[in-house]
């Protein structure tokens, strides 16, 4: 099965998703000889970041049929957890140098935020989604967007009134020398957030594909009724559904909180960066948007490079109307057929 | 009496299609309900399976009240329900279709008995074992609705048009599977279009005609019937 047939690999290089990843390793291997490895380093601890972002996105519009708008207020969610469970782990850490807490101290942040991450997660899913879907499915994709357009106002003002609309971040989790790589010094921060991030991305699909429950959540967004009838219950895959890709931002959000301090409106550049993400590799399709996270990190950060950091949205913008023109599924094309029909 | 159906209304929205059906099915029986287009088969079956909430009525399966419970809670119950639209997982291969249809069963050595016995009784799903459910041929689409169905090891099998849309030899095939099937026990009710062919297969049926039941009887007496004739067989 897994030996390497020439014609099907001949196939997909010239396929969408081949001539796609290939521009992208070329370019990414270009720019890195000509302005040095930092291009590449940058876009890959951001790819990694923003596929745990992306992945989430793609798993509620392709299980749960929604086009979130309020992705971000998760990674907000996540941040803002960090900073108030890391704040005294580091006032300790400071004190005591020594204590396994500086270790430790960081992977409890992030663990922390993941689950509180669900619970909003879980929280959403009940309060709001289901209550929508119990009265009508009519319209649903409308309808339960406009829901977490609200959803969004109402979590970034939440965190305005609450917690004030300053930032709160932190200056590292880890402390101690960078790492050194190919010349470039790489703060242990960014090295353990791309460590983070592969680690949860393979679990995460190891998960999906193998696992018993994992198996009923792609069943349900492949057929719902059919899912239904093998006897699997939906409510419940929803609301796993909607904490797994809750925390899936959270722990991003967490573990970048160096670099972005918690602040009400943080999440909405991962948001917009993430539905870069899963429109440019396909609606619904997880997988293709751990992919597709890198392309537009990369891309984002050539931007930055060659043209610009205020044309860092446009780019990508520019591009997505491109790919939309030429290929409206996607790149790698999408699980979600005719969702709009649904 | 493993299901009992009484005075079932039923609809969308505010629409009712269903009126005061009434019907039966025994352990082992093979019965049929047959009706023109829009009669409301399909409806009525999608009610039994739990996908459609009754607006009155009752369904009893094995003396306990269905009526209400979700699909997924009818389907632990032991009813397998076979759409029409088939509602397979298109990007799930026809082995993984399959090992979902046991979703329910825990016992790993069961759901390898199940897996075994539904390959014998389709043996074209062995061959298409790790093609994607979504690319297989319409007829081979219906052999794998119904396999996904019995592999929960069910008591009652709901079956939703098996012949649309299949050659005549393929309609054949599925039929002889569906026989097969009854020989060894299953008790099975039958919606289809064909309505010679169901009624010369079955024990027993039911003719659905605006939502009622008009007639029921031994489908071999009911194939004779003059208004059954002059209804759907046109003499
Ligand atoms: N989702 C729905 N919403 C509204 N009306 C529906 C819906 N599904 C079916 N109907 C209507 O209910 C009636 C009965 O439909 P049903 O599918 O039960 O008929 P059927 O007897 O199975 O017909 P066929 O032989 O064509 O399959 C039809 O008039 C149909 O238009
Ligand atoms: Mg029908």
């Amino acid at each position: 099965m897994w030996k390497i047939e020439p014609d099907r690999l001949l196939r997909w290089l010239k396929s969408a998703a081949g001539i796609s990843i290939l521009t992208a390793v070329a370019a990414a291997a270009m720019a890195t000889m000509d302005r040095g490895p930092h291009v590449l380093v940058n876009a890959v601890v951001m790819g990694g970041m923003l596929a745990l972002v992306s992945m989430g996105l793609a798993l509620v519009f392709g299980v749960m049929n929604i086009p979130m708008f309020a992705h971000g207020e998760y990674f907000m969610i996540g941040t803002l957890v960090a900073y108030y469970v890391f704040t005294p782990i580091n006032t300790h850490i400071s004190t005591h140098p020594d204590s396994m807490l500086s270790a430790l101290g960081p992977l409890i942040t992030i663990v922390a935020a993941m689950l509180v991450g669900a619970i909003a997660g879980v929280a959403s899913e009940v309060l709001v989604f289901s209550q929508l879907r119990k009265r009508s499915r009519e319209n649903w994709v409308m309808n339960s967007f406009l829901l977490t357009v609200g959803l969004s106002v109402v979590l970034i003002n939440g965190h305005q009134l609450f917690f004030g609309a300053d930032f709160k971040g932190i200056v590292r989790f880890w402390s101690g020398a960078p790492f050194s790589i190919l010349d470039v010094f790489i703060s242990r921060d960014r090295a353990m957030a791309f460590f983070l991030a592969v680690l949860v991305v393979l679990s995460f699909w190891l998960f999906i594909s193998y696992t018993r429950t994992g198996r009923a959540i792609r069943a349900v967004s492949q057929d719902e009724t059919g899912a239904l009838m093998v006897g699997i219950g939906l409510n419940g895959i929803l609301m796993l559904t909607m904490a797994l890709s809750c925390a899936l931002a959270a722990v991003a959000g967490a573990s970048l909180l160096f670099m972005y301090p918690s602040y009400p409106s943080v999440g909405l550049e991962p948001l917009y960066m993430a539905w870069f993400v899963v429109i440019i590799a396909g609606l619904g399709n997880v997988l293709g948007a751990v992919v597709g996270a890198f392309i537009v990190s990369l891309l984002k950060v050539l931007t930055v490079e060659y043209i610009g950091s205020g044309w860092d949205f446009v780019v990508p913008s520019a591009l997505i109307i491109v790919i939309l023109v030429f290929k409206p599924s996607g790149l790698f094309g999408s699980e979600v057929r005719g969702i709009l029909d649904k | 009496m493993l299901l009992e159906v009484k005075n079932l209304n039923a609809g969308y929205g505010f629409l009712q299609i269903l009126r005061e059906v009434s019907l039966t099915v025994d352990r082992g029986e093979y019965v049929a309900l047959v009706g023109p287009n829009g009669a409301g088969k399909s409806t009525t079956l999608r009610t039994i399976a739990g996908l459609l909430r009754p607006m009155s009525g009752e369904i009893r399966f094995k003396g306990e009240p269905i009526e209400g419970l979700a699909g997924n809670k009818v389907a632990r119950q032991g009813i397998a329900y076979v759409s029409e639209a088939m509602n397979l997982f298109v990007n799930m291969t026809v082995q993984e279709n399959l090992s979902m249809g046991a979703y329910t069963l825990r016992d790993k050595g069961l759901r390898k008995d199940r897996l075994e016995f539904v390959y014998a009784l389709f043996p074209r799903l062995v061959e298409r074992q790790n093609q994607l459910a979504g690319t297989m041929s319409g007829g081979e689409r219906k052999m794998l609705a119904i396999g996904r169905g019995l592999m929960s090891d069910p008591e009652l099998l709901l079956v939703d048009e098996p012949s649309f849309g299949l050659a005549p030899q393929l309609t054949e095939s599925v039929f002889e599977s569906l026989n097969a099937l009854k020989k060894r026990g299953m008790t099975i009710m039958l919606v289809e279009q064909n309505v010679t062919k169901a009624l010369a297969v079955t024990d027993r049926g039911y003719v659905l005609e605006n939502g009622r039941i008009e007639l029921e009887g031994r489908s071999r007496e009911l194939a004779c019937n003059d208004h059954v004739r002059k209804v759907f067989l046109g003499v």
